[in-house]
């Protein structure tokens, strides 16, 4: 018994194994996290290797180099670059996608240990660390605090960072720009030296007075006692009566020669929110955490931190990126419902029955809920990938019940009764449901297969498409069948309402069947002509593609920006303040309302705050984070905004460098701006500078270029104190001791740690700020050789002024520049491309430096290659199927070539909207291959079947048209219609997937119309040809047999007389 | 006893086993998924891509009032679909055991 006989006879079992996955489906549903792209799984590795006390150049010679050669062996590596600073190594590997990281990183190790003894003695063993998309921050929050400001750092770590830990899945929060409470004694350098009382003294008699001892145990008749001495200090104050010394005979106080500050550290981050100081509490989560429902349970612990803290302070979300990904999913969602709107009322329109249409839309849900069993199975999400995906299915998954149902509808017509309607019209078209389920198989199964960026993307779209194409044609072969069953019977008498609402459709549609048929026919007689003109339009639309720009993938609008600013290095952080306050001012000035926070950051981090150690800080460097409101509600894209910004930028003459980063973050990769990226190598440091200098000032001249970034620093000045050695000796010094005396006095000495309520703060000794100025300040240290004699510091040396060498970069193991050219919105990255490429031709290029084009134009290019190589896979694979179940290969090879109208139709539909080329488009044209030659499919096989039923090539065409007219129509529309709430959606994120529904909308018109002109007249053309030459072979054979009848005798024998 | 061979397409065999059922007609053979052509009209049933449907055929042997009674039932089946196509035919049973 067949499938659907068996699903017609128990219907029973047929409908509730359908609810049965529908109901896990929904169960998957609820348990699936929400993302905004599928998990890119990370391909990046760091090695650290710490070598203090080494110069960059030093660094890269003996740490960077010998780790670099041996690394560079790991399996399925595609670059690693380093970066060489003082004191650090930073070597990233990144290795191809879809490899597993943690065998790499095993690989990585095994490696390191290889090397690590050839490293300097002095160099730290390499450290290994991995780096994901986990670690971007999920919520950043904005503290405004007045009064609490010296003390936030410990009200909110208590109150605010502690709770948020808590939260399940939350993996570190941490507080930026508050500084933390230090205890700071600052002594005055005259009367220490009057006093003769060093630093060093007075640090190590505060850590000896500041300690609580044990003094063991002792009995008292039955009672065992402990004995304590405790020494710790109860308030900072008390360390200011201490003795440090004696003069005269006399006791010198520490207040004698110092004051106390309980305050906060020296150097730290400062943050300025909306211009008021305060600070920033940034959540990051754990690995593979759902970020939508972390942050929303943050959010809703938000009131109650409220409640805890003073009154003064003030805590605001700043940036929660799950409003981006839940705006985003919810505009998607809802395309998703219009196109299934769009769907149903197409097979309404066209079947002019609810109960045919409520059987076509049923399979609708079965077959997209299915889906999420997959994603729940494999660890998916729901993302702008596997969403799209749905919305694109929607089009297609009721394709093979139509199929299905208008079989049946016509055995009913013909008097059949619906039970044996139903199983016998399924049975008879079941081979070709299945065969075009394979068609479409071959489409989306290679996309499973795609490596590299891409392939991230299009694997979980190829898995999900297959498997809703496999449970939407399980649904037609048996759902279906049982639902016409038990709902479909002849209609013998048709409604008012029918008849008001649906004659003039039908009269419509009647007029569209008869006019195509004429059209047919005369395409039919005039083959050629048909066919040139097809080919003509081909041609017109491949002159369009010269109209058209390409990019990598489309930025995504998520309202939020990055600004980081460097003033000259070695600008003061008051200095760097102003500067932030009144970019503050002039833009929240402007951008009033749209602007829903705007903050700062500057200064110095302290090495314990990991988050804001990661990224460059320093006393110059401003760093600004600024959230617009959703793109829908604003006039302006982001592009704009970030252009307009520049702009402003180019009017502070004091700013040495600036970035406006769209997104928040660096990288044109996916969803950043476009951004040309030009790579140096070259050994010769001063040479590469140059031209990296030469390079941006030409490409900053174009208007189009809105910034443009040069990766190497600027040399930065230091003071260096040049100790003569001869003279350390005759003082007992050596060169260690002396500079350590150096640094205790303007760092600090870490005496000890003040303990109070549980919480360690550091006491730090060192110098009064005011003592602390100026090289004559450095010059006249006073530090004590190991006779107690003081000596001063320009006794011993001299204090220089230097520059310190940059960072060396360095990739795929030679030196590196990098230029990247942010373009203007609006403007496509390949001409960015080439307008940089024409200046490096007109360059002057000494021998052995090179100049590559990299970083996103890079990806594009590979993944336009993978895409050429996977649409050529498919077009093979589309071909088997076809020429498979024709057992012919010419008419596979009719249809393939419509898949040319159907490129023709993309580049037609991007030139008209004037959406650029990217991975989102080209993955829709892929997609076209597939639903484009089922159209010509159910043509061909139709005027095949008329043909086998005796009808002349141009009767069976013409007739094959008219019937098969309103099938195709339907399946089209039904796709593009499910598309047009994507390529008009404006919502948040929607330029995302914009791209992709004009893509599939263009080709599918373009090709359906030319499909239903030219598959005709190319079949009218191999069919005369086949018959003709049929013709010609049977009078071949015909005069053949003549010949041999009239001289068989004399042909035998003269093969018998070559045998003798 | 007269044989009546009763040929259809194949979506008609249940209403045909009814009759018959209905006619006190208990026994029968049947033949499944077979190919045929009407005389005059009525679509080729073979099964094939240009033609898929198939015929069925059922051969019952009933005594002869009964006949002409299942040849007006069949006649009015055919009348009311006669696109599907059923025909029958009868001939005498010369012996049984």
């Amino acid at each position: 018994m067949s499938i659907y006989e068996s699903a017609v006879k128990k219907p029973i079992m047929t409908s509730l194994c359908f609810i049965a996955i529908a109901l896990f489906g929904l169960f998957s549903l609820s348990k699936l996290p929400i993302d905004l792209y599928p998990d890119i799984e990370t391909n990046t590795l760091m090695v650290f290797t710490y070598y203090n006390g080494a110069s960059a150049s030093d660094i890269e010679n003996n740490v960077t180099r010998p780790l670099e050669n041996t690394l560079n062996s790991v399996e399925h590596l595609k670059h690693i670059k380093s970066d060489s600073r003082e004191n650090v190594s930073v070597i990233t590997l990144e290795f191809e996608f879809g490899y597993d990281i943690d065998n790499l990183t095993n690989d990585v190790r095994d490696k390191l240990d290889m090397v690590s003894s050839s490293l300097p003695d002095e160099a730290n063993t390499p450290i290994i660390f991995k780096f994901s998309t986990d670690m971007i921050p999920i919520i950043v929050m904005s503290v405004k605090a007045e009064e609490s400001q010296s003390a936030l750092y410990k009200i909110l770590d208590d109150n605010v960072a502690n709770p948020l830990a808590r939260i399940d899945g939350v993996g570190s929060v941490s507080i930026a720009g508050a500084p933390e409470r230090e205890i700071n004694i600052y002594m005055d350098p005259i009367k220490m030296e009057a006093y003769n009382i060093p630093v060093e003294t007075v640090s190590s008699i505060i850590a000896a007075e500041n300690r609580n001892i044990p003094g063991g145990n002792f009995d008292v008749g039955n009672n065992t006692y402990s004995l304590r001495v405790e020494g710790e200090f109860k308030d900072p104050r008390q360390m200011m009566d201490l003795v440090v010394g004696t003069h005269n005979g006399a006791n010198v106080y520490l207040k004698d020669i110092a004051r106390i500050v309980d305050n906060v550290q020296e150097r730290s981050q400062h943050t300025y929110i909306e211009g008021q100081q305060g600070a920033m509490i940034i959540v990051q989560k754990q690995s593979g955490g759902n970020s939508v429902a972390i942050s929303k349970a943050v959010k809703e612990e938000l009131p109650n931190l409220q409640k805890r803290l003073p009154s003064d302070v003030e805590l605001e979300i700043m940036i929660d990126t799950s409003d981006n990904i839940l705006n985003t999913v919810n505009t998607l969602s809802s395309t998703i419902r219009d196109a299934m709107i769009f769907v149903v009322l197409v097979v309404f329109i066209f079947l002019g029955r609810w109960r045919a249409t409520v059987i076509i839309a049923i399979t609708i849900p079965f077959s997209l809920v299915a889906s999420f069993i997959y994603l729940f199975a494999t660890g998916g999400s729901i993302n702008i990938i596997s969403l799209s995906c749905l919305s694109i299915a929607i089009g297609s998954v009721v394709d093979d019940a139509i199929v299905v149902l208008e079989n049946v509808t016509s055995h009913i017509e013909r008097g059949s009764d619906p039970n044996n309607a139903a199983v016998h019209g399924t049975n008879e078209v079941a081979v070709s449901v299945i065969a075009s389920t394979l068609t479409m198989w071959a489409v989306f199964f290679p996309l499973t297969m795609v490596t590299g960026m891409s392939g991230v993307l299009f694997k979980q779209l190829g898995w999900m498409m297959c498997i809703i194409m496999l449970i939407s044609t399980a649904a037609a072969l048996s759902l279906t069948p049982m639902m016409c069953a038990k709902m479909l019977k002849l209609q013998k008498k048709q409604s008012k309402f029918f008849i008001t609402f649906y004659k003039p459709i039908q009269k419509v549609l009647d007029i569209i069947d008869i006019k195509y048929a004429i059209a047919v026919n005369w395409a039919m007689r005039h083959r050629w002509t048909t066919l040139a003109a097809c080919f003509g339009l081909f041609l017109v639309s491949l002159l369009c593609a010269k109209g058209i720009k390409s990019e990598f993938f489309p930025a995504n609008d998520n309202g939020r920006v990055g600004v980081s600013l460097e003033m000259p290095i070695g600008t003061r952080i008051e200095r760097s303040q102003e500067v932030g306050l009144r970019l503050t001012k002039l833009w929240m000035d402007r951008y009033g309302d749209q602007l829903i926070a705007c903050g700062f950051t500057t200064g110095q981090a302290d090495e314990n705050n990991t988050f804001a150690s990661l990224s460059d800080n320093g006393t110059h460097i401003i760093s600004f984070n600024i959230m617009f409101v959703p793109s829908n509600e604003r006039e302006k894209s982001l592009e704009i905004l970030c252009d307009e910004m520049r702009a402003d930028l180019k009017m502070f003459p004091e700013l040495a460098k600036s970035n406006v980063m769209l997104g928040g973050s660096q990288g044109g990769g996916m969803g950043g701006q476009s951004m040309a990226s030009f790579e140096i190598y070259g050994y010769d440091m001063e040479t590469t500078d140059r031209l990296s200098k030469e390079l941006a000032s030409s490409l900053r001249e174009w208007e189009k270029v809105t910034q443009v970034n040069i990766s190497r620093s600027d040399y930065q000045p230091q003071y260096i104190v040049d100790f003569d050695r001869e003279k350390l000796a005759m003082h007992g010094l050596n060169l260690s001791t002396a500079a350590n005396y150096m640094r205790n006095r303007y760092n600090g000495a870490l005496a000890t740690y003040y303990r109070e309520d549980g919480d360690e703060y550091d006491v730090k000794v060192r110098y009064e700020p005011n003592a602390r100025q100026s090289i004559n300040d450095i010059e006249n240290i006073v530090i004590y050789g190991s006779n107690g004699q003081p000596v001063r510091i320009k006794e011993l040396g001299k204090v220089v002024l230097n520059e310190m060498p940059p960072t060396i970069e360095r990739k795929d193991r030679e030196r590196i520049v990098t230029v990247d050219a942010v373009l203007a919105a609006g403007t496509a990255l390949s001409d960015g491309v080439n307008y940089g490429q024409a200046i490096i031709d007109k360059m002057d290029i000494p021998a052995g430096i090179s100049i590559e084009v990299a970083g996103s134009y890079e990806d594009q290019q590979d993944s336009n290659r993978d895409l050429g190589q996977l649409a050529i896979i498919i077009l093979v694979m589309v071909f088997i199927v076809m020429a498979s179940q024709f057992e012919s290969l010419t008419y596979p090879f009719i249809l393939m070539i419509s898949v040319l109208f159907a490129i023709s139709g993309v580049l037609l539909a991007l030139f008209i909207t004037g959406t650029n080329l990217n991975v989102m488009s080209m993955l829709g044209s892929i997609m076209l291959i597939g639903i484009v030659v089922k159209n010509g499919i159910v043509l061909i096989d139709y005027t095949m079947l008329l043909r086998e039923r005796g009808l002349g090539v141009i009767q069976a065409c013409v007739g094959a048209a008219k019937s098969r007219m309103r099938p195709v129509l339907m399946t089209t529309l039904t796709t593009i219609l499910g598309m047009v709430p994507l390529a008009v959606s404006q919502g948040v994120g929607a330029e995302m997937w914009r791209p992709l529904g004009i893509a599939i909308i263009g080709g599918l018109t373009v090709s359906t119309i030319m499909t239903l002109i030219y598959v005709p007249a190319m079949y009218g053309i191999f069919a005369g040809n086949g018959i003709q030459n049929r013709r010609r072979a049977i009078k071949k054979q015909r005069e053949l047999q003549a010949y041999w009848n009239e001289n068989k005798e004399t042909e035998q024998l003269k093969g018998k007389d070559k045998k003798h | 006893m007269k044989s009546i061979f009763i040929t259809f397409d194949i979506s008609h065999k249940e209403k045909i086993v009814d009759m018959l059922t209905h006619n006190s007609c208990r026994g029968y053979s049947f033949f499944d998924q077979i190919q045929g052509r009407g005389s005059k009209t009525g679509d080729p049933h073979y099964g094939s891509h240009a033609w898929p449907s198939m015929c069925g055929s059922i051969i019952t042997i009933v005594d002869d009032n009964k006949v002409a009674k299942i040849l007006k039932d069949i006649e009015a089946i055919d009348k009311e679909t006669p696109q599907l196509g059923l025909r029958a035919f009868v001939w005498n049973i010369e012996q049984q055991y």
